[in-house]
């Protein structure tokens, strides 16, 4: 009975979600997109999908192999070799798709310690950096409902996107129902917006993804859309074509609600949400590109640590009561600049020195005083005010500021009472 | 609204131990002996209730602290509440309800002896309420005394003051001490039992326990039986309870909420995704995420300024990883070194 026995941290009840069954929740969801494709485009956007998983997954287990890490099952490249493909066309060559996966994985995802810790979301930056260089292959759309060939030159009958003819300044000639449909030439996973649509919201009632960040994208988007339309047209067809015709949609449901990059708090993730609704509504409406939001996800995730710091510093408030005045114009006690920071680090070293050698070796011990010393006589202007006047001061501060905070900590437990 | 909500759901799996009698380990009890053998239980004198509570050394299960010093001590003033805990909002702990479930005579009696002695202006029982996966009701009244259903999510236990008055005083005291303290007026018995909670997967016939206090805790296993071997045995409740080694070593005391066995731990935690869940379901509002990190980096001076002093060490971050990280460990062990390092005066 005793050997088996483990030893484990408080908790011992835990969430039966994990992040496995979080990142099947959104496997399951391409899925039905990638059925959609099927109809469109024929096998070869499958085949598409698959290399776009195979191609993340192996040079992830390179970037583990190089870093002499255990190689992990992990389910996140898979994800971004899933998303990749669907944001473009279904004519697309492997090695555009592959280089998009490479980006990704070795610059996006690895070298800021892979799973968890990456500053960009990794599909956006594959797609943004190949449109970039390849922009005649990312940005010329195939005629839907033909069966592209698998292999080989591309002989597909080719169209003009809804995108594109917007961006020209012209009505496309497509019905809002055929974009809801998805029947339109664009990219092979965000036209059919019926099924994007679904799979988002099975996500959000999972909650997998959380309700407020494709709320709070779309929703301001669209009034954007609305208010400053580029056809002339009215407002509402002109939401429509432009709401229906780029990534926006699929990108609000399965890359703006990426967990990693985006802010942790709800209403952090409502201010990002709008943020990358007003980029990229003015990408659309002042660049050249037709797919504006992958730069607008990537312009968003920039400033994703910020909003967490607003969030916290609102909190911050909140916690003392409420009260502005505590928080912003109470006396701080004197920061400490580095160098004084340096000093006790100095006078640790010299004791921990003195410990490790007492009376044997006399020569490390002067060496050590020197050292010592040395430093020390650098700034020795520095270490008088330490000792004679910014401790004193730090201490008074420090009582004051223990006075300050007692009655707004009996405040908080009256207000806990009263909820 | 994930706004304003704080705290998490969770689920309580309380079923067969709080329906089930409790089954009384064996043991001999021990009586003692008083001045006033005589005097009618509704003739006691304060002084008489309290010197009942020292002889039969009656140890309040909610704090730990022994009751006659409670009772002696506290002075509640005008308009005071006094407060029967019974609140199990913890997973498979139903100890304190079971006691006042299947003995409500007696808690009752205890009730009206403790009233006697600080005269208070309104007594209540606290009961966690949100209870879903059992057909059982919380009774309405124990004895003459109103329960108040304490409701929402997890940390419930900080949310038995919110009956009382605005101003007023108000003293907990636990459910299984006002059993004992009838027991004592009424039969001269010492308190040398306590409640516990058997439960887990492992074990085979869950269900509530009254045990000697300093049974070991392989005994009390024995007396439930086992279904499989256990790979983790706790002792406290599932959400703030230690794991331990040596069950036959460890010995149960009247604090001792339960005993769980479970058949598998959690292994190999995953890395972080920064989902945010843990900052939702904190119940202080902090921003348990980033303190996390600030903990493995041993940044102290940012934790103060991310108010960790403030943590109750409740383990909702914990429950709610997806990747099955021992957030709030990692927390509270950040805090104990902070302040350590304040004694020193490094930090």
């Amino acid at each position: 009975m005793n050997e088996s026995l483990m030893f484990q941290n408080a908790p011992h009840v835990r969430q039966s979600e994990s992040v496995r069954t979080m990142m099947t929740d959104v496997i399951i969801a391409l899925v039905p997109i990638y059925v959609m494709a099927f109809f469109y485009y024929g096998p070869r956007a499958l085949l598409l999908g698959l290399s776009g998983i195979l191609f993340c997954v192996v040079f992830s287990a390179i970037g583990a192999l190089v870093l002499h890490e255990k190689i992990s099952f992990d389910l996140t490249p898979a994800i971004t070799g899933l998303v990749i493909p669907l944001l473009m066309p279904a004519t697309v060559d492997y090695f555009v798709i592959a280089a998009a996966c490479a980006v990704a994985i070795f610059v996006v995802k690895l070298p800021f310690g892979g799973t968890g810790n990456n500053l960009f979301n990794p599909a956006a930056v594959g797609f943004a950096s190949a449109a970039i260089c390849w922009p005649a292959k990312v940005f010329s759309y195939p005629a839907p409902l033909q069966t592209l060939e698998i292999f080989g030159e591309n002989t597909a009958a080719m169209a003009q996107s809804p995108a594109y003819s917007l961006a020209l300044g012209a009505v496309p000639e497509y019905e809002v129902l055929d974009m809801l449909l998805g029947s339109v030439p664009g990219p092979m996973g965000a036209t059919n917006i019926f099924v994007v649509a679904t799979c988002g919201i099975f996500l959000m009632v999972r909650k997998t993804v959380n309700w407020i960040t494709p709320v709070s994208f779309l929703l301001p988007y669209s009034l954007l859309l609305a208010l400053f339309p580029r056809i002339e047209a009215s407002s509402f067809d002109s939401l429509c074509y432009e709401l229906f015709s780029g990534i926006a949609i699929f990108g609000a449901f399965f890359m703006l609600s990426e967990p990693v990059t985006s802010p942790k708090r709800d209403f952090g993730k409502f201010m990002a949400g709008i943020t990358s609704a007003v980029a990229a509504f003015l990408f659309r409406y002042f660049g050249e590109l037709e797919m504006g939001f992958a730069y607008a996800l990537i312009i968003m995730n920039v400033f994703s640590p910020l909003f967490d710091e607003i969030c916290e510093e609102i909190l911050h408030v909140l916690r003392r009561g409420g009260k502005l005045k505590k928080v912003f114009f109470e006396k701080k006690p004197k920061e400490k600049t580095e160098k004084e920071e340096k000093l006790p680090f100095v006078r640790v070293l010299k004791k921990k020195k003195a410990e490790e050698a007492p009376a044997e070796a006399v020569e490390e011990n002067t060496e050590a005083e020197e050292l010592s010393e040395e430093e020390i006589t650098e700034e020795p202007v520095i270490e008088v005010s330490f000792d004679e006047t910014s401790e004193e001061e730090i201490s008074e501060e420090e009582n004051e500021e223990q006075e300050e905070k007692e009655p707004s900590e009996d405040e908080k437990t009256e207000e806990e009472a009263a909820v | 609204m994930s706004f304003f909500v704080r705290g998490i759901i969770l689920e309580q799996k309380k079923e067969p131990m709080l329906t089930r009698s409790t089954l009384v380990m064996r043991h001999e009890y021990e009586y003692f002996d008083c001045d006033f053998p005589d005097i009618a239980l509704d003739e006691l004198s304060r002084e008489q209730i309290i010197e009942l509570a020292r002889l039969a050394e009656i140890v309040d299960e909610s704090d730990g602290k022994l009751l006659c010093e409670k009772l002696e001590k506290t002075d509640l003033g005008e308009g005071g509440t006094l407060i029967i805990d019974a609140v199990d909002d913890e997973p498979y702990i139903s100890s304190q309800m079971s006691g006042c479930i299947h003995h409500p005579e007696k808690v009752a009696l205890g009730i009206e002896l403790c009233e006697k002695v600080l005269s208070p202006e309104k007594t209540y029982v606290a009961m966690y309420k949100h209870i879903f996966d059992t057909n059982f009701s919380i009774p309405k009244k124990i004895g003459n005394y109103k329960v108040e259903k304490i409701g929402g999510r997890y940390p419930a236990e900080g949310r038995v003051y919110r009956h009382i008055p605005k101003g007023k005083n108000a003293v907990v005291v636990g459910a299984c001490a006002m059993l004992h303290l009838a027991r004592a007026a009424e039969d001269s018995r010492k308190m040398t039992s306590c409640f516990i909670t058997v439960a887990g997967d492992a074990i085979l016939n869950p269900r509530n326990v009254e045990v000697p206090v300093g049974t070991s805790v392989e005994r009390i296993i024995q007396l439930c039986g086992l279904n499989e071997k256990p790979e983790v045995i706790i002792m406290g409740g599932s959400m703030t309870g230690r794991s331990i080694f040596e069950p036959e070593n460890e010995v149960v005391g009247p604090t001792t909420r339960g005993i769980i066995a479970l058949s598998r731990g959690y292994h190999n935690p995953s890395p972080c995704i920064g989902c945010g869940r843990c900052d939702h379901a904190c119940p202080k509002a902090l921003s348990v995420s980033t303190m996390r990190k600030l903990a493995e980096f041993g940044d102290f001076e940012k934790l103060t300024r991310y108010d960790a002093a403030l943590c109750i060490g409740c383990g909702a971050c914990s429950y709610v990883c997806p990747s099955r990280i021992d957030v709030a460990a990692t927390i509270i062990k950040a805090k104990k070194q902070m302040e350590l390092a304040k004694k020193e005066g490094t930090l």
